[in-house]
């Protein structure tokens, strides 16, 4: 059952690194956020592969905690950080 | 494993640099969001769990938060703008600045390294462990923080209230009211997810005894179900009944703290040296109310000046 684990958390690497292309290339603001939205919910579940793994329950507080708090960051950014787009204009925002 | 931390590190040397480097302040809010991601993880591998429910709950949350609500105070033309002009960076002052701190970073590095090979490998861990019981709690964390060293954690609730007190000093802000909003989902996503906020705030709070969790990891749940509810334009009316109590919240934590170190003083223990029978019910208090006090303090640090009553 480990080694299935441990093959999850390197497909689950995989994701990161191929999102990490879109946090740095965009184009738009709106791709990065989602691939930084992408890297929260990864990071959620290889915390808790990891947690299993390695036999400490402790870090299903902390995947916990990530899940909360990833909601508002992109709370932010669309109320805050996302310019309001005009009518007409509904894509391509601040690159 | 090893492959695991291997591509972890390299990942993060990736968005460190590019959070420094990229050409535009957007994109380098999203590094930095993601490096405190993956800076989780990292903590988790580092069997550091308190460390990582710190970095889960303010480096990414928090602060990104903040960084993009600061991005959205910009005027759009100055978002766009690279960070260093062309023009600066061709200078020579550049170069020897750049310069400059390389040199700096490498000889940390150097220094860091020759630090690393006279460690003293048993560290203070085994002690800390065999005093544990005096301690009053069963997390070694909240022992070092509130029972040991709980000076310092005087001093870093003290720090952060300054800090309130500074940014409240350089003017009033106008206290969000009722706006126009980007979704009609919003107010209703908030309404749902704000007793979870406030749930695992207090859970954290009162794991903090014998579990990873505790007073800064719980206020910044709480701040951050806070700023949830002003962003989606949930708020009250304030008036200087509500700024008084505000205040109060605000001092609160360092005001427990400081009372509870000169009782103890006056009662012939020391600053802050707990009697061991009452020293679970005194971290308790002690944490409870530090524990608001960090949540309230951060959140005024996001509004970042004193509301003002008038804009109401």
């Amino acid at each position: 059952m480990t080694t299935l684990y441990f093959i999850l958390v390197g497909v689950l690497m995989g994701n990161i690194a191929v999102g990490l292309i879109r946090i740095l290339r965009g184009p738009t603001a709106a791709d990065r956020m989602l691939a930084a939205e992408l890297f929260g919910t990864v990071t959620v579940a290889i915390i808790l592969l990891l947690a299993i793994v390695m036999e400490k329950p402790v870090y299903y507080d902390v995947a916990l905690v990530f899940a909360l708090l990833s909601a508002l960051a992109v709370v932010a950014f669309v109320t805050r950080g996302w310019p309001n787009p005009e009518p007409g204009e509904q894509d391509d925002g601040r690159r | 494993m090893a492959v695991f931390d291997l591509i972890l590190g390299l990942l993060l040397v990736v968005l460190v640099w590019k959070s420094l480097s990229v050409s535009d302040l957007f994109g380098a809010v999203i590094s930095f969001m993601a490096f405190g991601l993956l800076m989780a993880v990292a903590w988790v591998r580092l069997e550091a769990p308190d460390i990582a429910l710190a970095e889960a709950a303010i480096g990414s949350g928090l602060t990104g938060a903040l960084l993009f609500s600061t991005l959205g105070r910009l005027p759009h033309s100055e978002a766009r703008q690279p960070v260093v002009s062309r023009t600066v960076r061709n200078g020579p002052g550049y170069w020897m600045t750049t310069g400059f701190w390389w040199v700096l970073a490498i000889l940390l590095s150097i220094a860091f390294l020759f630090s690393l090979l006279d460690l003293q490998t048993p560290g203070l861990g085994g002690l800390l462990q065999e005093r544990l019981p005096e301690s009053g709690v069963l997390n070694p964390v909240t022992a070092v923080l509130l029972n040991f060293r709980s000076l310092d954690t005087v001093m870093e609730i003290a720090v952060l209230l300054l800090a309130v007190v500074v940014a409240w000093s350089m003017g009033t802000v106008v206290w969000p009211v009722k706006r126009t909003l980007p979704s009609p989902l919003l107010p209703g996503f908030v309404r749902l997810l704000t007793p979870f906020f406030l749930l695992v705030s207090f859970s954290l709070l009162w794991r903090g005894s014998h579990a990873p969790g505790g007073a800064f990891p719980s206020g910044a749940v709480l701040a951050a179900a806070g700023i949830l509810l002003l962003l989606a334009g949930k708020t009250t009316r304030i008036c200087p009944r509500f700024m008084f109590w505000l205040r109060w919240i605000l001092a609160v934590g360092l005001l427990v703290f400081v009372f509870a170190g000169v009782s103890l003083m006056v009662a012939g223990y020391g600053f802050l040296v707990y009697p061991e029978q009452w020293a679970g019910a005194l971290i308790l208090l002690i944490e409870v109310s530090a524990g608001v006090s960090i949540g309230a303090m951060l959140m005024a640090l996001y509004i970042g000046g004193e509301p003002d009553i008038h804009s109401a």
